[in-house]
């Protein structure tokens, strides 16, 4: 059967006489019989289910109306404003929309505070009588998360989440519809949907996409069309008999409840109505959902594990149990550790990452939300929430905009008791992991008889076959020589008893051997075939990458090695690089090395030439000095660029600084001294740090006296360091004249340096009448001119 | 007043390397701009903060509690035909900038200064991604969005942030302007963004053709785009 929503209530109370910027669920209270009569031309038209008038009748909606107070009578006044419209057939649907902000982590509303408001309007129109719940035009998956728990906390009714989202098919936070589906029907949801922002032509595609995803009854309710403004109101441009045409596509895509949300009205309902409502199912083509497996998502992007899909690597570093560095940086609730592990695993080709937080004597709660937050801002890869810990789990789930996976849950009773309702509730994956109270089952039967009983117990939780990765569990071959034949055997019958995805840490299986990286990918290789789907690894690991993608050529998840070919072919001739110029001896293989930044290589030959007996002026001056002014000419020309140059500057300080080491009284003496400063008021500094870089690597003896310098400071400092040279930054408008002051202040000082001037904002005119002696538009020039200025001074 | 955080989760290279001034280099170590990126992204705390106002064009002037008045240049033509406007300030936090000094004083001038690009390009991510959120709740309501306009651009005086950092709510994602009007943290903006109305069967047109660096004056800028 095909059931018929409603349409939009906005345009209709706006119609019926509610003032702008009136509350509208006030009228639910003050002028109910309007409402009715709404609800029943709605029904009049059609209308299967009328949805209340409550969108924004949560607290912190009503709280912009000072009605906080008010959310159980509103929303209870609502309830009977539609009931006294209701026919004997006719459903009420209790409308919820979104509180207005966003959650954490995207917004500063916390998922418990998110999770009260909700809780606290659900259970008033629980309690008022409504048929369903109508989670509706959310676009943040964190927020819908927290709405769909309270709504199954607050009441028994059916559930409908309804997700917006953008001509980009993902909600404005990121989310694709197959995420958002997945996400939801794991956690509970009756009916998904998608209603909003858009009109019904470009939710078709969306609702395809839920269709194939889920068997859970889907529902829709688009715009009138994209909207205009015209005379400075909202238009929605879609007619009546059009949306009629577009509702038969929506049912043909898998629909089943079809309203219209902003801009429809009673006609468009009417024609709705008409075009769906005797549609017969068997009538319709069958939507043929994805195959079962097991999908995890992060809020943005869906992995899928099993027999049908390409291995996926779970990354493993993001474990503190014997790694000092990485458990320090948890334990000081920094992780900037965590978080390159992350990105890095990432970039290495993870797509699952594997969080553990063990460190002993730390709040795992506490770190283990954070670390969840954190990461689901940095990647978009899903995570897997690595604990046996019952409060750190469920600290991660709730922080998790996705569906994570729990790593792990034994047949110990503990994992049984309080792990499975967790999973349940916030609609994780397990990983099941064959070790009973008896132990660790050391044949591939034995665990097949584990990991039954823990099945058999999740299902009674409420758990379905998509929600299960199988651990193979290894040990380790050097304690245990049949530790390899076990677990391969442990795959095959998993896949012949069950047919769920598979994982294993495969680490183990060379802990004490030499040369582990061999066994690991060997053994990766061989539980491939035997069916692994999900490996959990070191995803840095060179021989385990060239395995896996060997693997995924052999096991035809690379068609026609395409990808093995982009990695592994041999760079052909013509495309290898012009073979580099061979330096004669070990000055021009500075030169070369400082031309071509290459700081770690600079100082062994510096080294080596200073053994070799060159003097430390003849490096300085025939390889360093060269090589600089090479660089120099090479930026004028456009040939080379400024990090090119600071890179070769980086070099040539490596040099002199080796060479001073050497031999220190042989250290380059200074061209002369700078006096480097942004002027007052001027607080940006790059740029004169670049310069002030590029001054002391080219010999002159810098003095940096920071942004923001007063012209007073600058004067003293100038007379207090005889400065050949004063260098002055400014990089605003507003700051610009403060350039003026301080030359005329150096000037009246009687202050005898050059001054050279720079900065985004100023120019050679600027310059000119500022009355300084130079200006240097970038860090090179104002080298070449301070050389210039010293060799004259000089002769 | 809406509070956003964005997410950080990929940079745009090209970007990175046009704010360090690479665009034409071919070859420059990956390794540095990768780290950079890293960087950024661990260190980058994005927040954007913004308030829709109504807008007088005839007047040009910005309805808020205390009008602001625009001054008769490219930013008032820019609006002209706008009946709102949203005025946003964004920014990624001040642990960036620390690190980019932290880098120079230990001679590492590369780094700080591909991480300083990083900063840069990770701002304007943070800001494209709650203009879309601006965007998209203006589409619904019949209103195209222009594209943001910052003080600075164009000839507008500097000398306005302020106003805008306290019409944007600054002060809540503790975004403040010196007594020079520069932005603290200083990997930090303010804009303006026109909404007006969409015509129908008619694409979506900013009204100034172009890239925001046509607007800018500073022709010697290593960033700029050709």
């Amino acid at each position: 059967m095909i059931y018929i929503f409603d349409g939009a209530m906005g345009t209709m109370l706006q119609n019926a006489g509610l003032p702008p910027g009136y509350c509208p669920e006030l009228w639910n209270q003050e002028q109910p019989s309007v409402i009715t009569a709404i609800h029943k031309s709605y029904i009049d038209s059609g209308s299967d289910i009328i949805e209340t008038n409550t969108f924004g009748a949560n607290r912190i909606k009503l709280t912009h109306y000072g009605l906080e107070e008010k959310v159980a009578l509103l929303n209870t006044a609502a309830v009977q404003a539609a009931r006294a419209a209701c026919g004997p057939d006719t459903k009420i649907a209790g409308s919820v929309g979104p509180t207005g902000k966003l959650t954490v982590p995207l917004g500063d509303l916390s998922f418990d505070d998110a999770y009260n408001v909700f809780f606290e309007q659900i259970s008033a129109l629980d309690q008022a009588g409504v048929d369903m719940i109508l989670i509706e035009t959310i676009i943040d998956i964190q927020e819908m998360r927290a709405a769909l728990l309270a709504a199954k906390a607050a009441s028994k009714k059916p559930v409908i989440c309804q997700m917006s989202f953008g001509a980009d098919e993902r909600t404005v936070t990121g989310t694709d519809p197959v995420t958002a589906t997945i996400i939801l029907e794991a956690m509970g949801a009756d009916i998904i949907g998608v209603n909003c922002s858009l009109g019904p032509a470009q939710l078709l595609p969306i609702v395809e996409k839920i269709a194939q995803t889920t068997n859970c009854p889907i529902s829709v309710q688009a715009n009138a069309g994209m909207p205009s403004l015209i005379n400075k109101q909202t238009v929605f441009p879609m007619q009546p008999e059009e949306m009629g045409l577009w509702a038969k596509k929506l049912v043909a895509a898998g629909a089943r409840y079809v309203g219209g949300c902003c801009g429809t009205t009673p006609q468009h309902i009417k024609s709705i109505h008409q075009a769906v409502k005797h549609l017969a199912l068997s009538d319709l083509p069958t939507v043929q959902s994805a195959k079962k497996s097991t999908a995890l998502t992060s809020r943005s992007k869906t992995i899928y594990l099993g027999a049908d899909h390409p291995t996926v690597m779970i990354g493993e570093r993001i474990n503190p149990t014997g790694r000092k560095q990485l458990a320090a940086d948890i334990a000081s609730g920094q992780f900037i550790s965590v978080k390159k592990e992350a990105l890095s695993q990432v970039r290495a080709g993870a797509q699952l990452l594997d969080v553990n937080m063990g460190v002993p004597g730390i709040d795992q709660a506490k770190a283990m939300q954070y670390a969840i937050q954190e990461l689901s801002m940095l990647v978009d890869v899903p995570l897997v929430i690595d604990t046996t810990d019952v409060n750190a789990l469920e600290a991660g789930l709730k922080a998790y905009p996705g569906r994570a996976l729990i790593n792990s849950v034994s047949a110990e009773p503990e994992r049984l008791e309080f792990f499975l309702p967790l999973a349940k509730k916030y609609g994780a994956a397990i990983l099941c992991l064959p070790i009973s109270p008896a132990g660790v089952p050391k044949t591939a039967q034995d665990r097949l008889v584990v990991i039954q009983e823990i099945i058999h117990k999740a299902f009674e939780a409420g758990l379905k076959p998509g929600d299960f990765v199988l651990d193979a569990l290894i040990l380790t071959a050097a304690a245990d020589a049949r530790a390899g034949l076990e677990a391969l055997a442990t795959l095959k019958l998993y896949r012949q008893h069950f047919g769920y995805p598979t994982t294993m840490g495969l680490s183990n299986i060379s802990f004490g051997l030499p040369r582990r990286d061999i066994i690991n990918a060997t053994f990766c290789a061989m539980a491939l075939d035997a069916g692994l789907d999900a490996p959990i690894l070191n995803p840095y690991d060179p021989l385990m990458q060239q395995t896996l993608a060997a693997s995924a050529l052999l096991l035809g998840d690379d068609p026609s090695g395409r990808s093995y070919s982009v990695n592994y072919a041999p760079i052909s001739q013509s495309e290898e690089r012009a073979a580099p110029l061979t330096p004669k001896n070990i000055i021009e293989q500075i030169h070369l090395a400082i031309v071509s930044g290459e700081k770690e290589a600079v100082v062994p030959l510096v080294e080596q030439a200073l053994r070799e007996g060159h003097n430390s002026i003849a490096i300085s001056e025939q390889a360093l000095t060269t090589a600089m002014n090479k660089v120099g000419i090479a930026f004028g020309n456009g040939q080379c660029f400024l990090p090119q140059v600071l890179l070769a500057a980086e070099s040539m300080r490596a040099a002199f600084l080796t060479i001073k080491k050497e031999l220190p009284a042989h250290a380059a003496t200074s061209l002369g001294t700078i006096i480097l400063a942004t002027v007052k008021g001027d607080i940006h500094d790059l740029g004169k740090n670049i310069v002030a870089a590029l001054l002391e690597n080219n010999g002159f003896t810098v003095i940096d006296l920071g942004k923001d310098i007063s012209p007073e400071t600058i004067v003293e400092k100038a007379l207090e360091h005889k400065a050949d040279i004063v260098g002055l930054c400014a990089l605003m408008t507003t700051t610009m004249p403060q350039i003026d002051h301080t030359i005329a202040a150096l000037k009246a000082a009687g202050c005898s340096a050059q001054t050279i001037v720079g900065g985004a904002v100023l120019t050679q005119e600027y310059a000119n009448q500022a009355n300084a002696d130079s200006y240097a538009a970038n860090g090179v020039d104002a080298v070449t001119i301070a050389k210039g200025f010293m060799a004259d001074k000089t002769h | 007043m809406p509070i956003y955080n964005p997410t950080i989760q990929t940079l745009d290279m090209s970007e990175l390397k046009r704010y360090s001034g690479l665009t034409k280099c071919t070859e420059f170590p990956q390794h540095l701009l990768d780290q950079a990126c890293t960087e950024a992204q661990i260190i980058s705390q994005p927040k954007a903060s913004w308030q829709i106002y109504d807008y007088d064009a005839d007047s040009s002037t910005i309805m808020s509690p205390e009008p602001l008045s625009l001054p008769p240049t490219v930013i008032s033509k820019h609006l002209a035909n706008s009946l709102k406007v949203a005025v946003i300030a964004v920014t990624i936090g001040p642990d960036l900038e620390e690190l980019v000094s932290e880098y120079f004083s230990k001679n590492e001038y590369t780094l700080g200064l591909l991480l300083d690009a990083a900063g840069t390009t990770a701002v304007e991510l943070a800001a494209d991604q709650a203009c879309e959120l601006i965007k998209q709740d203006a589409n619904k309501q019949g209103y195209t969005t222009l594209f943001r306009f910052s003080p600075g651009y164009g000839q507008w005086d500097i000398r306005v942030q302020p106003q805008i950092l306290t019409l944007a709510h600054g002060d809540e994602i503790n975004i403040t302007a010196t007594s020079a009007c520069m932005l603290l943290p200083r990997k930090s903006i303010t804009a303006v963004i026109g909404l007006t109305p969409t015509v129908p069967n008619l694409p979506h047109k900013e009204t100034i053709e172009g890239s925001k660096c046509d607007q800018c004056q500073q022709i010697n800028c290593l960033s700029r785009k050709d």
